[in-house]
């Protein structure tokens, strides 16, 4: 254990990145969760990664609240596979809930450690000892204490973490509950923090791919002639359909590059942004029933009315700021990566597999990451190493914004059929849901495909479909899709019923959770007393996501094309906040991004080419589209922590939808709103 | 040909037609300016040409011979004293970023802007920063950052239209 070779108090323990602490996913083996050197300061080590959600910062701050240390002599490794211990990724929002909670355990263990150390040294009871700012100290009249690094001098001690080990009660949780400044803000608005761009190896050559024309085209003759001419040139390699240039400059691969004739067969490719809602549901497969209660046919016909609707959402670009790079080299057989990534572990078995050798052959370094969402393949890594292993120096490859909207992958479009019997007093007796998801497995569209409204009779129904683009992450993956049809919906019902969207929703909520979100919301907005007048709209939409519920309304007005939303009102419901001005920042974050999916946001493609490849013609949105945001944290301090990175995504669309429909009086059923106003 | 970056002289072989912020990032070595769309689209690019908040990615490297270039790592030596600039504290105190790959580009707008107008409005706040993408959607945050700058600064913000 490598972490802990000069180190005086080693804490070991399974890293507990899994969510199902019942059924944890091999391996989970015990490995350094932190030390504590000779000089008094931590380290954590971690196999999550950051990519903007503020975890570095929140494992800081929750180690220096458990250890009793200044939170500037903590440091936090994450994503260095040659370091860290062993995690699927980071993804689900559970990094908080899992690992950060398991460090602090870590923590708390080695705070105990040494309090058990002075009181051996000073041949007292360990229950007259406390720590404070890096210091272990008697409690009555204080008349010895010890600073940590004196305590550790000379020693090597490795220890478990005791199985009963206690953790702080939130209120003593002080630097994490006041944490607003990041841990690595210097880093970030001074510009040294290094993205993987950013790396520069002595001796790294700069590639670039040869893309195909369209998607699936095969390479059949290349003629390189003129690109060896460019200055700075130094290979052309090609290994079937991948092929790619090497050159001593980045400017010079570029050149080369488009100097290099090649000849490609395509695909004949007919599917198109056009034909995408009907080839959804002709190529869905694999229907999946996820729910099945009581008698749709009984409730359909005890129904006073019938509702239907057919919702459509496109495929949308992650478009995150920083485009995919990465720097690899080999040391004989070794291979080292810098990448930015989501799951270093996960890459390093990729690239392991693609290249025919062990895992231990491999290490990914996880550079600082610009932005996921749920993208970020190791595609790029295996490209820059493939380029590497051919030349024998290092390589980066670095993507261009057209590369990147290219070849990373989408959320996943779908289309969605909701039929819905209602009640004269506008109870739900009937709900019959049927989405079809693009993608290659069917767990994609399952996520938030559940009615919250108390239906006896239903059926939720999701299927995958044939996926013309590549389909891959997202913020909350198939969440936001299914709270956008559903809570269109149920403003349909409301409208038809001549019932306030607010009170339709409460009528057929039971949960309390869902109550307390969509109440406060509400009254925070002031929904009973909204005034509209030309062009102006509001609209609510609730959702659960992560464990975590949500609700929001949304004011805005709408004038010929344009759309302005003025104010978002968000009631959060994550349990216990740890770091209340980190939720805060990723709902804010998540409504931002929701806007964008709501309003103009859709990948343009026909016959295997994808036609807005870049922010000219990919509209996301700017801080002109900025409106008024109010968080209202609701989460009951005694409840455990939920997700906070994801479920603000949930319910915007369908708000934003709701308000442009109130403000037009034209139902929207299909995304994005804009270019069909 | 020759450079002048956050105040030092840089001799540089590039050709003319090279961008600015290839040249910034591979031949000075200055990692901080950002490529995040090569088109002038997306502001993570930006730096000071004699003051001027100008897109590096769209700037021939010939353009900037003989002028002023500060980029993100110069921005701490504009300011009056040691540390950080005003405009950077704003945006770390009021955590006006995520994944922070366009804050240095945001940062140095906003350096340009209240050098022009050191008490901007909301509305014009918008305005100069139309041209960024904070696409981890920080936008709220960074409204305010420009106001808490504005006030270390000295001005004041107008309303908050």
């Amino acid at each position: 254990m490598s972490a802990g070779k000069d180190a005086a108090l080693v804490v070991i323990g399974p890293p507990k990145w899994s969510l199902d602490p019942e059924n944890p996913v091999p391996p989970e083996d015990d490995a350094v969760l932190l030390r504590l050197g000779e000089d008094g300061r931590a380290t954590a080590y971690s196999g999550k990664v950051e990519y903007g959600q503020g975890i570095r910062s929140g494992f800081a701050y929750a180690v220096a609240d458990e250890l009793d240390l200044p939170v500037d002599s903590v440091e936090v490794v994450l994503g260095d596979t040659r370091m860290v211990p062993y995690d699927r990724g980071t993804t689900g929002s559970a990094s908080t809930r899992t690992v950060g909670l398991q460090l602090r355990r870590a923590a708390a263990a080695a705070r105990q450690a040494l309090i058990g150390l002075a009181a051996e040294e000073w041949a007292t009871d360990a229950g007259g000892i406390t720590a404070e700012k890096g210091e272990v100290l008697e409690i009555d009249g204080a008349s010895r204490s010890a600073r940590f690094a004196e305590l550790l001098e000379g020693r090597t001690l490795e220890i478990d973490i005791p199985e009963q080990i206690v953790i702080k009660q939130i209120d003593d949780l002080n630097l994490t509950a006041d944490a607003a400044r990041r841990v690595d803000a210097i880093a970030r608005v001074t510009g040294t923090a290094k993205y993987s761009r950013d790396i520069a190896l002595p001796g790294m050559l700069h590639g670039k791919i040869l893309r195909p024309p369209s998607y699936g085209a095969r390479l059949q003759q290349v003629d390189t002639t003129r690109a060896e001419q460019v200055p700075g040139f130094v290979a052309f390699v090609r290994d079937g359909d991948f092929a790619g240039v090497v050159a001593e400059r980045e400017d010079a691969a570029e050149y080369a590059l488009e100097t290099v004739r090649a000849r490609w067969e395509e695909t004949r490719v007919d599917s198109s942004d056009w034909s995408l809602p009907g080839l959804l549901k002709e190529k869905a497969k694999d229907l999946a029933v996820l729910r099945e209660s009581g008698s749709l046919d009984a409730g359909f016909d005890a129904a006073d009315r019938i509702f239907e609707g057919v919702y459509f959402v496109p495929y949308v670009a992650n478009a995150t700021m920083e485009p995919c790079a990465s720097v690899a080299e080999w040391d004989g057989g070794h291979l080292t990566v810098w990448s930015g990534n989501r799951a270093p572990f996960t890459e390093r078995a990729g690239i392991a597999q693609a290249f025919g050798i062990s895992e231990d052959s491999v290490d990914v370094i996880t550079a600082e990451v610009g932005g996921s969402f749920g993208s970020k393949s190791s595609t790029v890594s295996y490209e820059a190493a493939r380029l590497s292993q051919e030349v024998g120096r290092p390589v980066r490859v670095a993507y261009s914004r057209e590369e990147e909207f290219t070849w990373s992958t989408v959320r996943p479009a779908a289309l969605i059929e909701i039929r819905s019997g209602v009640s004269s007093d506008g109870e739900i007796v009937a709900w019959d849901y049927v989405a079809y998801h693009a993608g290659e497995t069917p767990f994609r569209g399952r996520r938030g495909a559940d009615t919250p409204y108390g239906t006896a009779n239903v059926r939720i129904a999701v299927a995958n479909a044939e996926s013309p683009l590549s389909s891959g992450s997202y913020r909350s993956l198939g969440g936001a899709v299914n709270h956008f049809a559903r809570e269109v919906h149920i403003d349909e019902i409301a409208a038809g019923m001549g019932i306030d969207p607010v009170e339709l929703r409460s009528r057929n909520l039971a949960h309390p959770r869902y109550r307390r979100v969509l109440e406060v919301a509400a009254q925070k907005f002031g929904w009973s007393s909204r005034s509209g007048s030309d062009g102006k709209g509001f609209g609510v939409a609730l959702g659960h996501d992560v464990g975590s519920y949500v609700a929001q309304c949304v004011e805005l007005s709408v004038s010929g094309r344009e759309v302005q939303v003025e104010r978002v009102v968000a009631a959060f419901d994550c349990g216990l906040a740890l770091n209340p001005d980190g939720v805060r920042n990723q709902v804010e974050g998540s409504i931002m991004m929701g806007i964008g999916t709501a309003l103009w946001e859709a990948m343009e493609f026909d016959g295997g080419r994808v036609l807005n490849p870049g922010f000219s013609r990919y509209r996301v949105p700017r801080i002109t589209d900025a409106p008024e945001i109010e968080v209202e944290l609701v989460g009951d301090p005694d409840t455990p922590s939920t997700g906070a990175g994801e479920p603000g995504i949930v319910p915007v669309a369908a708000a934003v939808a709701n308000a442009v429909t109130d403000a037009t009086g034209t139902r929207v059923d299909q995304l994005p709103i804009v270019p069909r106003l | 040909m020759q450079l002048l970056v956050n105040g030092q002289a840089h001799e540089v072989d590039a050709g003319a037609e090279r961008t600015l912020l290839s040249v910034l990032r591979h031949e000075v070595g200055l990692t901080g300016t950002k490529y995040g769309c090569g088109e002038g689209n997306c502001g993570a690019c930006t730096v000071l040409l004699d003051g001027e908040a100008t897109r590096s990615c769209i700037t021939p490297v010939a353009s900037a011979a003989g002028r002023e270039i500060t980029t993100i790592e110069g921005v701490e030596g504009l300011a009056d004293g040691d540390g950080l600039h005003p405009v950077q504290e704003a945006f770390a105190r009021e955590s006006a970023f995520q994944c922070a790959y366009c804050t240095p580009g945001f940062i140095v707008s906003t350096v340009a802007l209240l050098e022009r107008n050191p008490k901007p409005d909301r509305k014009q706040i918008r305005a100069a920063l139309s041209g960024h993408i904070c696409r981890c959607g920080t936008y709220p945050r960074i409204l305010k950052a420009v106001e808490t700058a504005a006030e270390l600064m000295g001005g004041q913000t107008g309303d908050t239209a």
